[in-house]
């Protein structure tokens, strides 16, 4: 109730400060006073004349709702004005220890041009503690929400220019209601954000403006924070729904930001997002319990790009198009680990034009790459992509115009060659033909190999070296060199490469795009046999931030079966999915056991008894299998090592009706996995079964 | 001057007539109710005025209070009891003057219900003939200049169904009047069978991300493909690939549908800011027999699922 009327407060403030705009169109940017404002107050309630200044106050001066003369004397000397056109700066010098600031109410939109807010000036700010600048260092200054108290949004920003820096926001979130509420997020970038449900104490609606262009923010800079964690690196006790929603703003930059632990989506656009700009940063762990997708683009998106972030470990796809218009580029990102929840894409494209470049997608339980065939999507460029560990083609351009579900997350599989022109109207890159070579084998000759096969005419034929074998369909592990198709759609590359490699291609054409792999060949040694060639080393989940000195190398242990003596099971009460003070010990040691050992990897697969639908079966199991998950990772085990795979009533524990066997029916059983390839021995418990 | 003093004399003398009249029709013994059954009052107004061609004097009919009439007579019959659209249903009217004084004039109106219509030119009326006919397509008026005392006049027309009539409740009143006489009525309930005539209706909608928040698809809010509307039968729809659905051969009445969240991940209702009812989780129509509903279903990016 109180939130509503500071919005209601903010939209007043904002409707004068937008007559003024009217009337001096011009001048209306340049007349607003800057200040350099010192926050010297974690407190947070209404705005009074007292000892600090508070972060709402601050921004009250910037925003130009608040005068220097209803302070008191002692608030006043933390504020200083600047040159006129200079925009306000608001640094940080809480006393030590309090450097948490705790809202109990959504803070004033942010409306004043150029503001920068900047937790770097806070004292014990390590500016030389991050050694990767996708993983800033830990920032000193936290907001986030006060015991009891409910904020939807941490900043939400309206004004050309602003800065936010080396902030952490964490808690932001709404709790569930009557009517649904507009998405809550840590930094909400808007021209007037939408408020946040429909009270009757709302502002009115025609200040909700999407389609002005000029009143879109232009220019937002949200850099060096952390959002979603608090600077302990904690899980915290209220996860933020979404990092950052660029509702409605052109050319943000959000840069060397890790943003973790979100029960949406990390960055996630709406309306309008031009020229957003994505660069170098630490996207963990977010669609926990909402949006799964990690990066999210939706609406306008024209001239964005995805540049040399680390997004791992999140819950569905490490970047999804969502019917966008406009294009993006995407390169030079790690996108790893990565639909922990949903078996989806790594990077799931719909619309024109996108180009997806040197990246490393890898360790994903779907398709490296996906595009739809509706809406129909040409001429995206994939080339020069590394890919490993995938459940489905590196690249899987969806044809015929399949729109099933499955279609919109993992994609449709290998498709055949083209027989009609009309695939092209179906399929997406227009159904470019992926090369075919003309033989499974080729045998070496003295120093090199000559591959040759078909293709489209004219197309521009990427060879890549396969590393995992098994699948005709491997993941591309490594560009090899480019050739071009002959008119007559044949090509021909002769490769210096050693006996035993296993050769994969893909074609692209700049008016079509880029198509699926070709299935695998292998080179041959001369006298026609395959050899072995040495396994490679085993890629240990992990997306942790770089550990500052170089470890001393340990000598590797010999690999052995390990023995665990760890609990395979948990049980729950009927309909229910919360865990049981019971089931917390057992879940603390597994959570031991995780830690440590870090090559295990562990799937959570939910049951159910066989009581109720299929489908609400299905539904419970998987909150089990998230409760249970959610509890392992505030014990600290990375997300990255976990998968949740519901069952629902599909495999029963036992065979009878009685109440000990539903008992036992309703668990959540862990499936580990050693990354080494060997075997683990468990335990089954029942010191936690709940008879109903 | 002498001319206007006239005037006014006559004006006076006109207005003293009318009291007058009035005065003697009440003047008389102080009544009690037995006496006023056993008389009858006869009361007749009549207005004088100075014409072109000298005074003229009109006098209305006259209305007799107390006097016992016997009461018109109407019956109503039709050649069935039950028919559906496309059937001509034959009715017949008998209206009878059982009195001792003629109606006249004799008017007879017949108010059809939904979705049936007179078939033109089928009127037929014995032994008299109508001074004035008006027929409309679903009423119908007869004037007969005088019915004699025992006499009786029998009207028979067609009347076709049309698919509409299902939705009426095909019963239809016939009534006679005349001056003097309380108006009688006769209805005539008629079964409609729905016959082989489909009134079933059509349900469309969609499913799109709102970023405006009201409820509404305009441009740049795509239509999210796949997601699951039940309907209040069990019905299962699923959106097409721009988030459209239509759902054929509904059948009229209340209906409710719902989205279910479970088909589209990372999904939830959008609030309406406009609209308190559209931030209900269900749609409810009313759809009309052969009518179109509408059920729209705007969604919003979600988070904390574990909550619900």
């Amino acid at each position: 109730m109180k939130q509503q009327w500071w919005i209601g407060y903010g939209a007043v403030a904002l409707t004068v400060t937008g007559l003024a705009l009217t009337v001096t169109p011009a001048a209306g940017q340049s007349a607003l006073a800057g200040y350099s404002l010192r926050v010297t107050s974690a407190d947070d309630g209404p705005v009074q004349p007292d000892e600090g200044l508070t972060l709402r106050e601050a921004v009250e001066l910037a925003n130009g709702t608040l005068t220097p003369e209803q302070l008191s004397e002692a608030e006043q000397a933390f504020v200083q004005p600047l040159p006129t056109g200079q925009g306000s700066q608001i640094d940080f010098d809480l006393p030590m220890g309090q450097t948490t600031i705790a809202l109990v109410d959504l803070l004033p939109e942010i409306t004043a041009p150029e503001l920068v807010i900047d937790g770097t000036t806070q004292a014990g700010y390590d500016a030389s503690a991050g050694l990767d600048p996708k993983f800033p260092p830990a920032p000193v200054v936290s907001l986030t929400v006060a015991e009891g108290s409910e904020v939807a949004r941490g900043l939400t920003i309206a004004a050309d220019g602003v800065t936010v820096r080396g902030l952490s926001l964490y808690g932001f979130r709404t709790s569930d209601r009557a009517t649904q509420t507009t998405p809550p997020a840590d930094i909400f970038i808007s021209a007037l954000a939408p408020p946040v449900d429909a009270s009757p104490l709302s502002p009115a609606l025609d200040l909700f403006r999407l389609d002005q262009p000029e009143a879109q923010p232009r220019g937002v800079v949200i850099e060096q924070n952390w959002l979603g964690l608090p600077p302990n690196g904690e899980f915290p006790v209220v996860p933020s729904a979404f990092g950052v929603n660029v509702f409605n703003a052109v050319e943000t930059t959000i840069r060397n930001n890790r943003i973790q632990n979100h029960d949406g989506s990390a960055i996630i656009t709406g309306f309008r997002a031009d020229g957003l700009q994505v660069s170098e940063n630490a996207i963990i762990g977010n669609g926990l319990a909402g949006m799964p997708d990690a990066i999210r683009l939706e609406g306008a998106i024209a001239g964005s790009a995805i540049t040399d972030n680390l997004i791992c470990a999140n819950d569905g796809s490490g970047i999804y198009l969502f019917k966008p218009e406009g294009a993006t580029q995407i390169s030079g990102n790690a996108i790893q680990y990565n639909g922990r929840r949903f078996e989806r894409a790594a990077v799931y494209l719909m619309g024109n034009d996108h180009q997806l470049s040197d990246n490393f997608i890898g360790y994903q339980p779907g398709p490296g790459v996906a595009v739809t065939a509706y809406p129909l999507s040409l001429r995206n460029q994939i080339r020069g992509n590394r890919y490993a560990g995938l459940d489905g083609l590196s690249i899987d351009l969806n044809t015929q115009g399949n729109t099933g579900v499955q279609d919109f997350q993992k994609g449709d599989g290998p498709n055949p060659p083209r027989n009609s022109y009309h695939r092209r109207r179906e399929t997406g890159n227009a159904a470019i033909n992926s090369p075919q070579f003309d033989d499974y084998s080729f045998v070496s000759g003295a120093a090199e190999v000559t591959l040759t096969g078909t293709a489209d005419p004219g197309t521009e034929v990427d060879l890549y070296r396969v590393a995992e074998d098994g699948f005709p369909y491997s993941p591309l592990s490594e560009p090899l060199g480019t050739v071009t198709a002959s008119p007559e759609g044949t090509f021909s590359a002769s490769l210096a490469l050693p006996p035993g490699t296993r050769v994969s291609a893909i074609a692209s054409d700049p008016e079509w795009g880029t198509s699926e792999p070709a299935p695998v060949a292998a080179v041959l040694a001369a006298d026609g046999t395959l050899p072995e060639l040495p396994a490679t080393p085993v890629d240990l989940p992990n997306c942790a931030a770089p550990v500052p000195p170089p470890e001393p190398v340990e000598p590797p242990p010999p690999l052995e079966p390990l023995v665990l003596t760890v609990p395979r099971n948990i049980h729950f009460a009927l309909d229910r999915s919360d865990i049981s003070p019971e089931s917390a010990v057992i879940l603390d040691q597994i959570a031991e056991v995780m830690l440590e050992y870090p090559f295990l990897t562990v799937e959570l697969h939910g049951h159910t008894d066989p009581r109720a639908s299929a489908a609400y079966n299905l539904a419970l199991s998987e909150r089990r299998s998230l409760a249970a998950r959610n509890y392992l990772i505030q014990e600290g085990v990375p997300p990255e090592r976990m998968r949740i795979v519901p069952f629902g009533e599909t495999q029963r524990r036992s065979e009878g009706s009685g109440r000990v066997e539903y008992a036992r029916d309703r668990r959540v059983e862990f499936v580990f996995t050693d990354v080494r390839g060997l075997d683990i021995i468990f335990v089954d418990q029942e010191a936690d079964l709940q008879l109903e | 001057m002498r001319r206007n003093q006239r005037q006014l004399y006559r004006g006076l003398l006109f207005l003293l007539t009318l009291v007058l009249s009035y005065c003697l029709s009440h003047i008389g013994p102080p009544s009690t109710v037995a006496q006023a059954q056993s008389r009858v009052f006869v009361n007749q107004a009549a207005a004088q005025f100075d014409g072109p061609a000298g005074p003229v004097t009109v006098t209305s009919n006259e209305t007799r209070v107390g006097e016992n009439i016997v009461p018109l007579s109407i019956v109503k019959t039709a050649d069935r009891a039950a028919a559906e659209p496309g059937d001509v249903v034959v009715y017949r009217l008998l209206v009878t003057n059982p009195s001792s004084r003629a109606a006249n004039p004799l008017t007879i109106t017949d108010q059809l219900p939904r979705g049936l219509i007179y078939v033109p030119n089928s009127v037929q009326t014995t032994p008299l003939q109508p001074t004035q006919q008006v027929i409309t397509d679903s009423s119908l008026t007869l004037t007969f200049p005088s019915l004699e005392p025992g006499a009786s006049v029998s009207i028979a027309y067609g009347v076709l169904i049309t698919p509409d009539a299902v939705r009426g409740d095909g019963r239809n009143v016939a009534q006679a009047s005349a001056p003097g006489f309380s108006p009688v009525s006769a209805p005539f309930q008629l079964t409609i069978r729905p016959g082989i005539v489909a009134d079933c209706g059509t349900i469309l909608g969609r499913v799109f991300v709102d970023k405006n928040f009201d409820g509404q698809q305009q441009p740049g809010e795509p239509g999210v493909p796949n997601a699951v509307i039940f309907m209040d039968d069990g019905n299962r729809i699923l959106t097409d690939p721009d988030g459209l659905f239509s759902l054929a051969n509904v059948l009229p009445g209340y209906r409710v549908g719902t989205l279910d969240l479970y088909s589209l991940p990372g999904y939830t209702l959008a609030p309406n800011l406009y609209r308190i009812e559209d931030n209900s989780a269900s749609r409810f129509v009313r759809l009309s027999p052969g009518g179109l509903g509408r059920m729209n279903f705007a969604v919003t990016p979600t988070f904390g699922e574990e909550q619900s």
